[in-house]
């Protein structure tokens, strides 16, 4: 086939996960390591001496390629597609040097084998990096393999891509849970997420929030969690052990963003209260008779000692340091640079509650950024290798306690205690916590959520595939929250979540898509390499100060807003640019950031909020942090000769933006605030999957929500690589074509590799009433030639190993039984069955032989439909006998009457008949007999205007010989220079309409149809031609419940539920009520009774018990019956009441059997119940 | 069963007679005799076509219910079969409709043995009769196309892979299973009776003409170039659409055609699949439909008869 046979476009929407792997790889490890703080061990037991103070820390990790291993010999690269097969895990040898050091003397450095982690498809370590399709293929996998999951235990994963609050950006938050904090507290406060970053930037993600809570006494206290707790300080006291500093100057600090002169000027954002606040503020530290730095420093030690492990010997304000150093700002290395952050947050702060700034949106996409797998791994990382470590100089520290031969200064000794909590753990924990999407720490990584991070990615069709990639989550604590708020889609998130591709129901809105042009940041700049942070700042700085920013010096005071906004980049205050400059700085650094790359990055988000009357709080906030959400535009101030005016925009500035439609009008835009940056294509504000709707602008929008999410759930081609996949389910088009009519992403993002419906021949008409109420009717004979057939491929794995390891050390193999011939006709010599068998239900597919009690077992299949085996793989690792197989069965899945289809415009529908050919209506001039009829109600109160449209095209086309263009919005995409204005008007539907008449087909799509069964002109013209339609997973081959007789319950003997079980559908109350209702008695006693627990019970009329009668031997009865007397009317009866001794009064009723038990039942809680009979005369 | 006779004498006029496609006109008769004419030529008409595969080895990419649906659907030359019995009536063998009159067998072998993708077709299969063959699209005329058109691609193969079966072709009607059908689309229409109001046509610009006459999609009328006068070049290819009236009420001169659907006469398009000749097809129909009709009239005779049609009891029952 022609098509651009590479796969750049669907490779890069998966960037984001391979590339934040790949950092973790290339650096994100050694950063990690170096940030785990070493151990000290003191041989406090024995010595006191300095030489017996043992240092350990962890340094150059080493990550390697999946190799196939036996103990510790490799046997060459482990493969993807084998670790499918064999449902093992794709992951790397984990190895790091231990270093152990004495105090005073050399190093000592130890290989340490940390386990297993597991490895990401196409990355740095993946054997399918940098491979061709070509190369693929013969790697067994897909051409179009893009990565960006892990494989564990033959599963593939994804790590979902949450939603974090954005880092290192102070937010101004209202909550009510804030003022239940402690007495004295109000809702507001200001929050930052501090991202650790140390030496020269380097980041290690992981992140500690820091709220800035507002006090009624207009004071200000500094909440952190440390352990699961939280800690409060009084701003000021945190203020003076930062810098040592005066009342004075803190107090000009904090108060000189408010100047009389402009209090009612537009941007101002101080209020003569500051000064109040101010002083609040110093005299609560003044109260404590905390008066210089080393004071403060001081008191927070003492307060912090018992708190922080690992601290208990240190002084009072080493201790404090750490607290300041690891708990604060994190993202801040310097003590000048927090101060400076701390009085940005205060006056934010103030002015919040002042009302001269507006809240910012927690939920608004504006202040947030996303997980990404490479950084949870890494901080799940962290936090593992911390935890062993501390366990490790606990049992250090126990050994020394124990007094036994134990040489602490021997480091083979310590190596030895040590790896008493084994170090390959660690590997296991990330590689269960990828398998569960479960976090199993102590401290909560700073997030909200506990589980769910990763989640499988299933194969169902290649677009669900895909939109797991694409997919970001709010997060499960949105999940379960009453208020719809989160669920809201923002202006802000424009551009770069899909308004469309979102599921209805439970998780809508929490669950949305990226856009097609959505990116996110990474560590990598354009060539690739690794970014370098304190380059790329200094640089900016740079570039900052020869714009004209004065740099934030300690003791210098600024004014505040308007006259000067602040500068933040990455969440530290650099310095303040005059207001009257600030636009042209900002517009400086966008061409900057377009035109010279090396100087500001290209990803550079220019965060400019202008001066407002109570709107965000003004600043120029510039981020150069990785995972944030970017996406290009034009920028007009750059020519587009040759495509290089394309800019990255993030969500937090693009709401400050003027950025225009590519129409060529202005959007209404008045003169003040001309548009600055022009979108690229207006679908790029939709993603790959709502991308593919054709003309979904004309349909009515939840229609393409549903498509979107129909899409997902269609029987396609899921995979090429079929036959060395082993799926639990596996669902497979047989004929599946290209649909005539596409839009442009088709193309671009290559999905005839995978297509997923038919171009079926659909007729409008309401036809025999079988196609009422969205049922729809297929041409018998078209399925007959091959319309929507289909496959589920089943994949059954049996591991005899994990069988006989469960159940004792019985040795299984293998093997069919030579006596039982029956089975030879299924099952082959090996025990295993023959390819291409079918094999009906209850029949057995495989048999076991158990050495130790000389048997053999089968096992049978379960289900309702005859399948064929597909596809047999053994294990013949190493292993005497075979051990482990996988048996693929395949399920024929045609079309049958009631199997649901599915346009591409949410018009879902299921096949309620099967018409012959014959019977179908037929065209009077083509002869042409619809493949599916659907009746014309369904779209009035639809509105799916584009399934006409795709109808009518698709005639066109199919007439043409070409595909239809069906990109959405063409209309609205400024038509390239060449062509004239003057040919606008030419609507859609002429252009469609002229082409059919061109082939003697109506303007309007419909045809003179004949009615099948009587040959006479149907009454009006009916709308026909080709849709192209898809195939939905949800078939009755897989649903349908019927029984007549079958299990019951054990105890009620009512019949079981469950489709599994053969059970039946429970005929509740409501129907119950239904039919009392409707006064049809008989049905009901009919359902109830007869056909649930009939019982005829033997009830004793003389003490009206149901329970006490019992069956008299009937041997008894043959001894006397030899006397050849005429059986007496008791010996007849063969029941007797066990309470009465008599058989007497014996009657039989029938009655439900729950009514027995419930007597019995009664019984047990010592309550009797009596049934009074009668025969019912009396009554 | 006295009365007046409804008897009607259909006329049957033969326009156009090639292999594969057929075109004729059917008057004096009415629409239930052209509609059952068309449905008996779709489903009832027999012919051959695989039935039963039996895969050896099948190390295609395709499965082996794949390959078998796509061989079933072969048109295989079916001149033989109204001579044929159909399996279940067959009494030579004992219902394994295996036998030689009432079954055609096939084999197929094929391997790939270098490095070319070897395309598996319809040619490959080998008949047991010769008579009974996979339909050739090629024509025999042109010399050239005939080495390239190598049939209908059953499955493609690649180096190492092969494919090696039994199958066994059996008659059967459309009815049963649309691979059975020996018609690609029959169809037929009302001749159109049209008359234009020639005096309201005068009335009209040349300009008005040209529009009118090109409101229709199909070329039904046309200008005179000499006379300038609107004539009907084609009235069969008006499909009844209405759109020239439709145009013409626009114009604000209703009345000025005037269409007629003639009810009795009716214009047949047969298209064969190749597995019978497209005037065999008819033939075969109308002898069904007639076979068809004498069970009818014995079966209201006799209540037994019913059963003792041989292979017509098996059309009766089915419809």
């Amino acid at each position: 086939m022609a098509m651009n046979n590479n796969y750049k476009d669907l490779e890069e929407l998966v960037t984001h996960h391979v590339d934040s792997y790949d950092y973790m790889v290339d650096r994100g490890l050694e950063v990690m390591l170096d940030n785990i703080k070493p151990l000290k061990i003191h041989d406090s037991f024995t010595n006191t001496s300095l030489s017996h103070i043992l240092v350990i820390n962890l340094i150059n990790p080493r990550l390697y390629e999946p190799q196939k291993e036996q103990g510790s010999t490799k046997r060459g690269a482990l493969l993807p597609f084998e670790c499918r097969q064999a449902k093992l895990s794709y992951t790397g040898r984990f190895e790091a040097d231990v270093c152990f050091q004495y105090q005073g003397r050399a190093v000592i450095r130890e290989k340490i084998n940390f386990g297993h982690l597991p490895i990401m498809l196409k990355s740095k370590l993946c054997h399918l990096r940098g491979a061709d399709p070509q190369k693929l293929t013969s790697l067994k996998e897909e051409a179009a393999e893009m990565g960006g999951y892990f494989i564990l235990n033959g599963l593939e994963r994804v790590v979902r891509l949450l939603i974090m609050p954005k880092r290192n950006y102070p937010m101004s938050m209202v909550r009510s849970s804030f003022r239940d904090r402690r007495e004295g507290f109000t809702d507001k406060a200001v929050v930052i997420r501090c991202v650790r970053e140390y030496q020269s930037s380097l980041i290690d993600q992981s992140s500690v929030t820091v709220k800035l809570h507002y006090l009624r006494n207009g004071s200000a206290r500094l909440g952190f969690w440390i352990e699961g707790r939280e800690y409060l300080l009084p701003a000021g006291m945190v203020l003076k052990a930062l810098v040592d500093t005066t009342d004075r100057e803190i107090y000009e600090k904090l108060t000189c963003c408010y100047n009389e002169k402009y209090s009612k000027v537009k941007g101002a954002v101080g209020s003569e209260l500051v000064a109040e606040r101010a002083k609040i503020i110093l005299d609560e530290v003044q109260d404590l008779s905390l008066f210089t730095q080393h004071d403060c420093l001081q008191h927070i030690g003492e307060h912090f000692q018992p708190v922080v492990d690992g601290l208990e010997n240190e002084t009072p304000s080493n201790v404090a340091h750490t607290v300041l150093k690891d708990y604060i700002f994190i993202h801040l290395n310097n003590y000048d640079d927090k101060f400076n952050l701390l009085i940005f947050m205060l006056q934010k702060l103030f002015s919040f509650t002042d009302q001269t700034s507006a809240p910012d949106n927690p939920d608004s996409l504006q202040n947030q950024e996303v997980l990404l797998p490479g950084h949870l791994i890494t901080i799940y990382l962290k936090e593992k290798l911390e935890d062993w470590m501390r366990k490790a100089k606990k049992l250090v520290q126990e050994e020394l306690g124990k007094k036994n031969n134990f040489n602490f200064l021997a480091v083979q000794d310590v190596k030895k205690v040590i790896d008493k909590n084994p170090p390959t753990q660690i590997g296991l924990a990330v590689e269960n916590m990828l398998k569960t999407g479960r976090l199993a720490t102590q401290s909560g990584l700073d997030m909200q959520q506990r589980a769910g991070f990763t989640v499988q990615a299933e194969r169902l069709n290649f677009l669900r595939f895909l939109s797991f990639f694409r997919a970001v989550h709010r997060g499960a604590s949105f999940a379960g929250l009453r208020t719809t708020s989160v669920r809201k889609l923002l202006p802000e998130s424009w551009g770069f979540l899909c308004p469309v591709h979102t599921p209805d129901g439970e998780p809508c809105g929490l669950l949305n898509h990226m856009t097609c042009y959505c990116r996110v940041t990474s560590y990598f700049d354009s060539q690739g390499l690794v970014k370098d942070f304190f380059d790329i700042r200094k640089s900016i700085l740079n570039v900052l100060t020869g714009l004209g920013m004065t740099s934030s010096l300690p003791k210098l005071v600024q004014p505040g807003p308007p006259q000067v906004l602040s500068v933040l980049l990455d969440g530290r205050v650099v310095g303040f640019i005059r207001s009257s400059e600030i636009e042209k700085v900002v517009a400086h650094l966008r061409r900057l950031k377009v035109l010279a790359p090396s100087l500001i990055p290209g990803d550079l988000e220019v965060g400019y909020v202008p001066l407002s009357i109570g709107g965000a709080y003004p600043g120029l906030y510039l981020s150069t942090s990785p995972s944030r959400f970017i996406r290009p535009v034009r920028n007009l101030s750059i020519s587009s000769e040759g495509g290089r005016d394309i800019e990255l925009i993030g969500p937090f500035e693009q709401v400050f933006m003027e950025i225009r439609c590519s129409d060529g009008g202005n959007g209404g835009r008045s003169d003040t605030f001309p548009a600055t940056h022009e979108e690229i294509h207006p679908t790029a504000m939709l993603s790959v999957v709502a991308n593919l709707t054709p003309w979904s602008d004309h349909n009515q929008s939840p229609r393409n929500m549903y498509q979107c999410q129909m899409a997902k759930q269609t029987m396609g081609f899921s995979l090429q690589s079929l036959p060395f996949r082993a799926d639990q389910k596996l669902y497979h088009l047989q004929t599946p074509q290209s649909p005539i009519v596409r839009t442009s992403a088709y193309t671009k993002y290559n999905i005839d590799e995978y297509p997923n419906g038919t171009n079926a021949i659909v007729a409008v008409l309401a036809y025999t009433g079988y196609d009422m109420e969205d049922a729809m009717i297929l041409n018998k004979s078209s399925v007959e030639r091959g319309m929507c057939h289909g496959q589920i491929y089943q994949t059954e794995t049996i591991d005899l190993a994990d069988e006989s390891s469960r159940s004792g050390a019985a040795q299984k193999m293998f093997k069919r039984s030579n006596i039982d011939k029956s089975l030879h006709s299924l099952i082959d010599s090996d025990g295993l069955p023959y390819v291409g068998q079918k094999i009906h239900p209850n029949e057995p597919y495989c048999s076991v032989y158990n050495e130790v009690t000389n048997t053999t077992r089968t096992n049978n299949r379960k289900g309702s439909d005859p399948v064929i085996v597909d596809y047999v793989a053994v294990d013949t690792k190493n292993k005497k006998y075979l051990q482990k197989v996988n048996i693929r069965f395949r399920h024929t899945r045609n079309p049958i009457i009631g199997d649901k289809f599915s346009s591409r415009h949410g018009q879902k529908g299921v096949c309620s008949q099967l018409w012959p050919d014959i019977d179908m209506p037929f065209s009077g001039t083509t002869g042409m007999r619809p493949d599916l009829i659907i009746n014309p109600h369904a779209f009035p109160s639809r509105m799916t205007i584009a399934m006409l449209l795709e109808s009518v095209a698709a005639k066109g086309g199919s007439l043409n010989g070409k595909f239809v263009d069906a990109t959405p919005f063409a209309g609205s995409v400024k038509k390239s220079k060449g062509e004239e204005i003057n040919s606008e008007p030419e609507s859609l539907v002429d252009e469609l309409g002229n082409m059919l008449k061109s082939h003697g087909f109506n303007y309007h799509g419909v045809e003179v149809l004949y009615s099948g069964v009587y040959g006479t002109e149907l009454t009006c013209e009916i709308f026909m031609g080709p849709v192209y339609y898809q195939r939905l997973r949800h078939m009755v081959a897989d649903k349908f419940q019927v029984r007549a007789t079958g299990a019951v319950d054990q105890i009620t003997r009512q019949p079981i539920k469950g489709r599994k079980r053969g059970g039946g559908i429970r005929f509740g109350e409501m129907e119950r009520d239904s039919m009392l209702a409707h006064g049809a008695a008989y049905l009901l006693h009919d359902r109830l009774h007869t056909c649930s627990d009939y019982h005829i019970a033997d009830v004793c009329s003389l003490c009206g018990s149901v329970l006490t009668s019992s069956f008299i031997q009937p041997q008894k009865r043959a001894v006397r019956d030899i006397g050849g007397l005429p059986p007496t009317s008791n010996a007849s009866k063969r029941v007797t009441c066990h309470a009465c001794q008599t058989s007497k009064g014996m009657e039989t009723v029938a009655m439900p059997y729950v009514f027995r038990y419930l007597a019995a039942e009664l019984a047990s809680m010592n309550i009797k119940m009596t049934l009074h009979l009668n025969d019912g005369l009396e009554a | 069963m006295d009365g007046v006779s409804y008897q009607r004498f259909p006329r049957v006029k033969i326009r156009e007679l090639r292999d594969d496609c057929a075109k004729f006109e059917l008057r004096d008769t009415d629409a239930s005799i052209a509609n059952a004419l068309r449905r008996v030529m779709i489903a009832e008409v027999p012919t051959i076509a695989i039935d039963l595969v039996e895969i050896e080895v099948n190390s295609s990419v395709l499965n082996d219910e794949f390959i078998a649906h796509r061989l079933g659907l072969i048109p295989l030359t079916s001149e033989r079969a109204m001579g044929m019995r159909f399996s279940r009536d067959c009494d030579a063998c004992d219902g394994d409709g295996q036998c030689e009159y009432c079954s055609v067998e096939f084999h197929l072998r094929a391997k790939c043995r270098d490095d070319q993708t070897l395309d598996v077709t319809s040619k490959d299969l080998v008949s047991s009769d010769h008579s009974v063959v996979p339909v050739d699209y090629s024509d025999p005329s042109d010399y050239e196309s005939s080495e390239q058109s190598r049939g209908i691609i059953i499955v493609k193969l690649r180096r190492g892979q092969e494919l090696r079966l039994r199958a066994i072709a059996r008659k059967g009607i459309g009815k049963d299973h649309a691979k059975w059908s020996p018609a690609a689309t029959v169809t037929f229409m009302y001749e159109p009776d049209i008359h234009i109001n020639e005096d309201m046509m005068e009335s009209l610009t040349i300009e008005e003409k040209k529009q009118w006459v090109e409101s229709s999609p199909t070329k039904v009328f046309d200008i005179d170039p000499v006379t300038q006068q609107v004539k009907v070049v084609d009235p069969e290819l008006y499909t009844y659409d209405d759109e020239v009236i439709k145009k013409a009420e626009a114009m604000g001169k209703p009345g000025l055609v005037e269409i007629r659907a003639k009810e009795d006469s009716f214009i047949f398009t047969v298209e064969s699949t190749g597995a019978i000749k497209a005037s065999q097809l008819v033939l075969n129909a109308i002898d069904i439909l007639k076979q068809k009709l004498d069970a009818v009239r014995l079966s209201e005779d006799t209540v037994e008869a019913d059963d003792q049609f041989g292979e017509l009891g098996a059309h009766m029952r089915g419809g």
